[in-house]
């Protein structure tokens, strides 16, 4: 460890940079880390506004002309606008729902004593480490009973469940953290407990609800597994399982599959550069403390 | 996880309700709620988790003892559990799965720990990268797995491409068709998913140690090697090991990057238990619901112990003081 004492005191503004590499190397190392992390992503949106001969002569050239009606032939003619919908459906109900039915439950658990309020949390919260086949199989069956299967209310219900853990957990933890005596004066200006959750809890708490939001948003949208076994009808599809289908049906079609995966990819592209933060903090909300 | 529990505030406050003893009946402790307005609270979440969550979970354990054929149930006893013991299939499903989930977290984590530690050497663009180094982490599995079947492609994929042009084309492969490479291969897009979220974590954790601990060390000349091995892993040791937990759930359970990747091919060298219990149940025509439950059942009570198992022994270490 020669380096130690070759600690010049000129670099304090920055931090020290580890001596065994130097600024150089160290350069090089984050340069490649991030084409490695962009680098497919930029290959993939090259691709989108290509068409498949294009791509076949060269995968890796740069678009010309940018053939912008890629986008639109998948839209309208392969479907991606239904699957676009319906996912946007299901999801945005489903983040509703469950952020409501989460907030109030999160609310009592952290606000009120009563008997059993730890087991209920603890309930809730334990099934954060299932594994989905554990309902999976099950759920498959309960749905079909209800005819509910190969329907978006039944994948809504089920997407409700799967984030109801989380957002209990989250949101119980920033709820307890609201100080009580809001609560105390509350109560003295004789508000109901309704109304301290209305108009309280949820104005206060709304950065939580916002974080929450996001991460459920994401999640879901994102989700697989269970659509793909709840959902059949192609008219149903959601966006994930609506491009693996497509995959499986147009194999070679490279350019079309590209400009479906951005389809699915540019509403979150578009939130995260508004909302970086918000979106990087509402994705690691559950492990940084 | 369970030490999440603790900031849950009930009891923390304890002292300040006793201090406030209701004056007249009309201002109750607020502390207290009356059980209808628990319920309006309680009720629909708990209905939602005991509809869709706790019944599917007992339904599926209890048909595990039964063979399922549409509307036919056969009970079976311990059939099922006994065919799972000596199902080669499945045993290789385990193995794989156990590989990645105890191996590649590993793999996240230092990669994540050396990102951070990157940005917090003080590179220009931080802000930049952080955000950039965190993109994957909102694509869907579907999306990465597209992406990463071209890049693993044979005839065109970046990988095999950039081995060809450094002369390297024996090795040129189809990495995802090749028995050998295609765990691997999975593991490593996997772990390019997820490396920008162990190294968000990692950098807050990071950024909130103690300054002064840290400028100590830079007074005593303490190269990156030491402060590293001697300082920042010892007392990111936590969230290291949080981060290790949260990776290793999220591993027991993948499934969707290897059923669009490879469908638990070729050889079933990338087969989970998850592909698994998905092609027994509603992909290979066996029309039997009962057996896949029972890999079900037997899988949750794997996951449930090994995740109570790590943080028995994740707490048992004492924690640094700082």
């Amino acid at each position: 460890m020669t380096y130690q004492n070759a600690q010049p005191h000129g670099i304090k503004p920055f931090k020290p940079l580890p001596r065994l590499f130097g600024r150089g190397a160290l350069a090089l190392v984050i340069g490649a880390y991030t084409v490695y992390t962009l680098g497919p992503f930029l290959w993939l949106a090259t691709m989108s506004v290509r068409n498949t001969g294009e791509i076949s002569a060269d995968h890796y050239a740069w678009p010309s002309p940018f053939r912008w009606e890629q986008f639109r032939v998948a839209w309208v003619d392969s479907a991606f606008d239904t699957y676009f919908w319906n996912s946007a459906i299901v999801v945005v109900t489903a983040v509703a729902v469950v952020t409501l039915v989460g907030a109030a439950a999160a609310h009592a658990l952290a606000r009120y004593r009563f008997r059993g309020n730890r087991i209920i949390y603890g309930i809730l919260f334990s099934s954060i480490i299932f594994p989905p086949q554990i309902t999976l199989i099950s759920l498959y069956q309960i749905l079909v009973d209800y005819n509910l299967y190969n329907s978006l209310t039944g994948l809504t219900l089920v997407y409700i469940s799967l984030q109801l853990p989380l957002t209990v957990y989250l949101l119980e933890g920033f709820f307890a953290r609201i100080p009580q005596d809001l609560f105390d004066a509350a109560k003295m200006d004789g508000y109901g407990d309704i109304e301290i959750f209305r108009r309280i809890v949820l104005p206060i708490g709304m950065p939580a609800i916002a974080t929450t939001l996001i991460l459920n948003f994401i999640q879901l949208w994102n989700e697989f597994l269970f659509a793909v076994v709840l959902i059949s009808d192609p008219e149903k599809r959601t966006l994930p399982i609506g491009i693996r289908a497509f995959m499986g049906d147009h194999f070679q079609d490279i350019g079309m599959i590209a400009a479906g995966v951005m389809i699915s990819v540019i509403p979150v592209i578009i939130a995260y550069a508004f909302f970086s933060e918000k979106l990087i903090r509402g994705m690691t909300a559950g492990a940084v403390k | 996880m369970s030490d999440m529990a603790k900031h849950a505030g009930t009891d923390v406050e304890a002292p300040a309700r006793a201090s406030r003893a209701p004056r007249t009946r009309r201002f109750s402790d607020p502390r207290r709620a009356s059980f209808p307005v628990l319920l309006v609270f309680l009720v629909p979440a708990l209905a939602i988790y005991f509809g869709l969550t706790a019944y599917p979970a007992f339904r599926t354990i209890y048909d595990s003892f039964f063979t399922i054929e549409g509307m036919e149930r056969i009970p079976v006893g311990f059939a099922n559990y006994v065919a799972l013991w000596q199902d080669e299939t499945f045993w290789v499903a385990v193995r794989n799965t156990f590989i990645w989930a105890f191996v590649a977290p590993i793999l996240d984590v230092a990669t994540g720990l050396l990102l951070a530690l990157a940005l917090y050497a003080g590179v220009p663009f931080a802000r930049f990268l952080r955000i950039a180094w965190f993109t994957p982490v909102l694509l869907s599995y579907v999306v990465v797995a597209i992406l990463w079947m071209w890049i693993y492609n044979y005839d065109w994929g970046v990988v095999n491409e950039l081995l060809r042009a450094m002369g390297l084309g024996d090795l040129a492969r189809s990495w995802l068709g090749d028995p050998n490479t295609a765990l691997a291969a999975v593991i490593v897009t996997h772990a390019w998913k997820w490396a920008g979220f162990n190294m968000v974590v990692c950098l807050a954790a990071i950024h909130s140690l103690p300054r002064e601990v840290l400028e100590a060390s830079e007074l005593d000349n303490c190269g990156w090697g030491a402060k590293l091995r001697y300082m920042i892993v010892p007392m990111l040791k936590p969230t290291l090991l949080n981060l290790y937990v949260l990776a290793f759930i999220g591993k027991m359970k993948v499934f969707d990057l290897v059923w669009i990747m490879t469908g638990g091919g070729p050889l079933w060298a990338t087969e989970t238990v998850s592909t698994y219990v998905y092609k027994r149940a509603f992909n290979w025509n066996t029309f039997d619901l009962g057996y896949p439950s029972a890999i079900a059942a037997v899988w949750f009570g794997v996951v449930c112990a090994a995740v109570i198992l790590l943080n028995k022994i994740f707490k048992s270490k004492d924690r640094l003081e700082y």
